[in-house]
């Protein structure tokens, strides 16, 4: 049975995962849905943007300037990098999220 | 930091507001605020209003406990500066023994049962989240936490397994533990908003 409390909790994922994915970015929508997904453990996305989606997913800390800077060399911009990292970073973070709520509801669901 | 706008602003207003919150804290701005100011359009008030609710909101939890389990998370995503800065303001409502102890191990560490059981449930969520099976939270429940403890906990450990993946691809600059300090201040009167 779902509670007004993991309603509340979802809206607000679903809420940041629009937003990711939405219109107010300079990146392309599809670039950014790419990047979220391969640090999520997806498929490989073009280069440079796999790497640094790929290390950000797996070992952030393992992150290096030349990793960021060939994105940066690509975008063309600090604002379209931030999106690339950002992207990154929130399909690495909602993948756990979506795991451990999934894990959650199938116990608290389940009939007693 | 490694992208030269996000750390100056992005605009005249957001320069100011830097420089003059820099004042009036006594320290460099931390870069967590300047990616919180920077580029707003995109995600930054859906995760900033995420990191409140979970941080601040009604929980079950304290504020020290929640800002301890984000310690934790930075601690297993090996992120320094969300290590310092959680710890920072965790030790505001605990004891510093206790939030460096679970920071060292979590499994001896003099913390409550249910903590301990959900601290155990947030390291499968944050390292292997392909292992997270109902049996960790059968485990939890278990221990005496409620479901929506659970809830509460994972909403944190996403935010966290988030901020510490920017903040270490950004390459944050660490404070110094007194600026950490000086911060946390600002982070419990202010909030994540």
């Amino acid at each position: 049975m779902s509670t007004a409390t993991d309603d509340s909790r979802r809206h607000r994922a679903e809420t940041l995962r629009r937003a990711m994915a939405g219109a107010t970015a300079i990146t392309e929508a599809a670039l950014r849905t790419a990047v979220a997904a391969r640090a999520a453990g997806g498929p490989p996305v073009g280069d440079p943007y796999d790497d640094l989606a790929r290390q950000i997913g797996d070992a952030s800390y393992r992150v290096t300037d030349a990793d960021v800077d060939a994105v940066r060399e690509a975008t063309g911009s600090d604002k379209a990098t931030f999106e690339i990292v950002m992207s990154a970073s929130i399909g690495a973070g909602l993948a756990r999220w979506d795991a451990a709520a999934r894990v959650i509801a199938e116990v608290t669901d389940a009939p007693a | 930091m490694r992208l030269p706008e996000v750390e100056r602003g992005d605009g005249l207003r957001t320069r100011m507001l830097i420089r003059v919150i820099s004042l009036a804290l006594g320290a460099r701005l931390p870069d967590a605020a300047r990616v919180a100011f920077y580029h707003k359009g995109f995600v930054g008030t859906a995760l900033g209003a995420w990191t409140q609710d979970a941080m601040r909101g009604l929980s079950e939890w304290s504020v020290a406990e929640r800002e301890l389990m984000a310690a934790m998370v930075a601690n297993w995503n090996s992120c320094p500066f969300c290590v310092g800065a959680h710890r920072a303001i965790a030790v505001h409502g605990m004891d510093k023994a206790v939030a460096d102890a679970a920071l060292a191990d979590y499994q001896t560490a003099p913390i409550s049962d249910p903590l301990r059981a959900t601290l155990a449930v947030l390291e499968t969520m944050t390292l292997r989240p392909d292992e997270l099976q109902s049996g960790h939270v059968r485990a939890a429940l278990a221990a005496g936490v409620t479901t929506r403890q659970l809830e509460d906990a994972a909403a944190v450990a996403a935010v966290f397994n988030i901020v510490t993946r920017y903040a270490n691809a950004l390459g944050f600059a660490i404070p110094t533990d007194a600026e950490f300090d000086k911060a946390a201040g600002m982070m419990l009167k202010r909030g994540y908003a």
